[in-house]
């Protein structure tokens, strides 16, 4: 009698734990069956679900199998060389990884994400592979990553942030602010000139319709602004408050309006645009994922020197517009600008300023944060990203200053709330924003224009980053270095360092 | 004028936070917002405004209205009332005459939204004056001001090492009785608050109508992102959207939910059939303003005579500088 309590006791206490494995319609769901006329044994802990190609898993259906509460996802496609679909598989190949290491930095064991080629006729493969990933399920134990059901509140107590990382304001996080060296002030004057004199050019010679670039308004901030008189180019400005990254309204501009309906090219005007380096890269991916064409774009490249942090509100002079050097805050450069060593727009149809002097290189306060963040364990990191979103109020100020987020329908906001639902829960804001990184990865030049505008301080440049590096490591790639699509849209070259 | 000394206050604040829902201004990171506080020692003292109004605390970012249960054959309502009580401590004016606004919309509308009435009703706003302008603030243009005591039930305002405090309502009362201690106050009276409100001119002498069709809407709107800072920052803003989706974990179980939502976002305003009849920008942004100074003016025989408090949230958190005291000045400046 004791011995069958015990047995039933040994029973419910053993861990089980539940693993979904996306099997390929025509090799691992069938190598499956193989497996099953052949009586070897797989673990009853594997539910299966028929997919038609391993590359029909969308980071999104692997984002929501562990946020329903999965222990580990499998995912099993034919071999490369053998898709039915000639190189389905490659996607998966290349996009698994990085959505594997996505995972990881925000907190999941990296090793509940597997992906393995199994073939219709590997039986004994299939088996094998479902063994020993239950068997390595069952070592790690339950998966964390589930967000228990939301209660709505007015005021829910923010979660406190785990002490690992000391955010400062303004992506300065280690405090490592470099002051802003300006320039002698007729650098900026000189630019700003020979952006007026192109602007002029460009209106009074019917080039361009209208020029996108920067101006100081009446209470001191600088904004973008859209000029189409050529009396008006004196608007124009030059200096180091000119952070916004322009590239985001030329779809707009340019399909007049209705960015999100093709448009006859007769329909299209051409616009010129002021570009810095960065904002330039920003272009290229544009440029490449075919948002415009070509020549419907004047790119007015300006050499830059770094860009300043923003300034504290409650130290902004408001009455009169007043020059940055004037100001008693002693700027600093943005996070972002102390890593960049590109001063030249890689891509410019006009070239303003002088590209002798570089920009003082320090290293990258945001990779070293990053770096910080890796080095605590997955529970931590967790912990730490959910304290962060918590504060999102989905505003979605990060995706609309994006120039990449150009969907005409945000996934994560449709009205059928497919992929997230409409409210301010941690599991909605969690699955917006690491669905977002992983839509940027590959194509995000790093402007951290989204972690500017976001009035909750969310360090979204962190998450980028990271998908960033990894895109490098694996594919030698960096978004919009040159007019090359992101190797998560391109088939294998051998060349891959995939994990 | 009653007086209470600061050590008072502070033992009241524990207190009151140790036994009831107490909500106060606190800093997370490098925001300052309404939040809950377990002792006073929690609580910002130096701060221009939260970050965040007090709309949240009637009219959450996401409620649930009820809940649907289904088996087989019946499907089952379960109603879901905000029972809990709350004092909010630190109210800036601004932010209360904002709630007043919302009142009109949720309360004097019938019929009335029974959800915020009940929260309204279990909710204690305890005022404090401001001692700083903030650099966007314009609160004295708008028919506010930094010490201006309509919606609160009870209000401080700090002199030398106390707070001189005033009685509104009943409920304001109640929290007096519970207050140790207060005598009265013959010293020097508080200096007016420092700093010089935003000058934006007169909007309720500007012509709505006429400028419907100008074409400053249109380049105004060219910056625009299209993101909800403006909408979710505002204190007086009260859009939503209503959706039933399922709840996780819970088979056959729904919620109907009440979200936030903003008249500046592209799909706001489109219909079934996909049309939709504010498809450019600049008739989405223009929509905002007129909102709070043409069409809330319209339809609300109210005291006040826009729905603008004069926090100048949006104009500090707009990551493209589209700044509301400029585009008030613009239309005076066309008129002229």
């Amino acid at each position: 009698m004791n011995a069958v309590n015990q047995t039933q006791t040994n029973k419910v206490q053993a861990f089980e734990p539940k693993i979904i494995a996306y099997l390929c319609t025509w090799c691992s769901y069938t190598g499956a069956d193989t497996a099953g006329i052949a009586r070897l044994k797989s673990p009853a802990n594997i539910r299966a679900i028929r997919v038609p190609c391993s590359g029909r898993v969308s980071p999104e259906v692997i984002l929501r199998t562990f946020e329903e509460g999965a222990d580990g996802v499998l995912v099993l496609g034919c071999h490369i060389g053998e898709c039915h679909y000639d190189n389905g598989n490659h996607r998966t190949a290349k996009r698994l990884p990085i959505l594997r290491a996505l995972l990881s930095f925000a907190g999941l064991e990296p090793e509940r994400l597997k992906l393995d080629w199994v073939s219709a006729s590997e039986g004994e493969r299939f088996s094998k592979i479902t063994t020993e990933f239950t068997q390595q399920m069952r070592e790690l134990g339950r998966a964390r990553w589930r967000i228990p059901t939301q209660q709505w509140h007015a005021f829910h107590p923010l979660m406190e942030a785990p002490g690992i990382l000391e955010i400062k304001p303004n992506g300065s996080k280690t405090g490592e602010v470099k002051a802003l060296e300006y320039r002698p002030s007729g650098t900026y004057q000189k630019i700003e000139a020979g952006i007026q004199e192109t602007a002029q050019r460009l209106l009074s010679s019917g080039e361009v319709s209208c020029v996108i670039g920067y101006e100081r308004g009446p209470r001191g901030r600088v904004r973008p602004v859209f000029i189409s008189k050529s009396d008006q180019v004196d608007r124009l400005v030059w200096n180091p408050e000119c952070t916004h990254n322009l590239a985001t309204y030329l779809s707009q501009k340019i399909h007049d309006g209705n960015q999100h309906k093709p448009s006859d090219t007769e329909d299209q005007q051409a616009v010129a645009v002021v570009a810095k380096a960065c904002d330039s890269r920003a272009i290229q991916v544009l440029l490449t994922e075919n948002r415009f064409p070509r020549e419907k774009v004047h790119i007015i490249g300006v050499v830059c020197d770094g860009m300043q942090q923003s300034i504290p509100v409650h130290q902004r002079i408001t009455e009169s517009p007043v020059s940055p050097m004037d100001n008693a805050y002693s700027p600093a450069y943005q996070a972002r600008c102390l890593n960049c060593d590109q001063r030249t727009p890689l891509i410019y149809d006009t070239l303003i300023g002088d590209s002798e002097k570089t920009v003082p290189k320090v290293g990258n306060p945001i990779a070293h944060q990053l770096d910080i963040l890796e080095d605590n364990p997955p529970l931590e990191r967790m912990e730490y990203w959910l304290s962060q979103f918590d504060r999102c109020i989905r505003c979605y100020a990060c995706r609309q200053a994006c120039p990449m987020c150009d969907c005409p329908v945000c996934l994560y906001e449709r009205d059928d709330s497919l992929w997230s639902g409409m409210g301010t829960g941690l599991i909605e804001k969690r699955a917006f924003h690491l669905g977002r990184a992983f839509h940027l990865a590959g194509r995000c030049v790093g402007c951290n224009e989204c972690e500017r505008v976001c009035p909750m301080d969310i360090p979204i440049s962190l998450l980028n980053l990271k998908l960033a590096q990894e895109i490098q490591n694996a594919f030698d790639y960096q978004a919009g270095l040159a007019l090359e699509p992101s190797p998560l849209v391109t088939v294998l070259s051998g060349e891959e360092r995939l994990s | 004028m009653k007086y209470i000394q600061k050590a008072d206050l502070l033992a009241w604040l524990d207190i009151t936070a140790w036994e009831k829902n107490l909500i106060a201004p606190r800093k997370i990171g490098n925001q300052i917002l309404y939040q809950p506080i377990e002792n006073s020692s929690q609580i910002c003292w130096d701060y221009i405004r939260p970050d965040l109004s007090l709309k949240e605390a009637f009219f959450p970012p996401t409620e649930r209205l009820f809940m649907m249960k289904s088996n087989s054959q019946q499907v089952e309502l379960v109603e879901s009332m905000p029972e809990e009580e709350k004092i909010i401590f630190g109210v800036r004016s601004c932010d209360a005459l904002g709630v007043q606004m919302l009142d009109e919309l949720f309360l004097e509308n019938i019929p009335p939204d029974p959800y915020y009435a009940k929260r309204r009703e279990n909710t204690t706003l305890i005022g404090m004056t401001c001692s700083q302008i903030g650099a966007d603030c314009f609160c004295t243009q708008v028919g506010g001001a930094p010490d201006d005591p309509r919606g609160l039930d009870l209000m401080f305002k700090e002199v030398e090492d106390g707070y001189l405090l005033q009685v509104l309502s009943e409920k304001g009362q109640e929290i007096y009785e519970s207050l140790p201690k207060a005598s009265d106050y013959y010293g020097k009276m508080p200096d007016r608050p420092r700093g010089k409100p935003l000058f934006i001119g007169a909007p309720e002498s500007i012509d709505w109508e006429s400028h419907f069709d100008d074409e400053y809407w249109m380049e105004l709107s060219d910056r625009c992102l299209g993101c909800r800072i403006c909408a979710y920052v505002c204190p007086t803003c009260r859009c939503f959207d209503v959706r039933d989706e399922p709840i996780a974990g819970q088979p056959g179980a729904f919620e109907r939910l009440r979200s936030w939502d903003s008249c500046v976002r592209e799909n706001y305003r489109q219909i079934a059939g996909g049309h939709n009849p504010r498809a450019a920008k600049g008739e989405r942004l223009r929509n905002r303003f007129y909102c709070k100074f043409f069409y809330y003016p319209q339809q609300y025989h109210t005291s006040m005579t826009v729905a603008c408090t004069g926090c100048g949230r949006c104009i500090e958190a707009c990551p493209v500088n589209i700044d509301i005291s400029e585009i008030i000045s613009h239309l005076l400046e066309v008129a002229r």
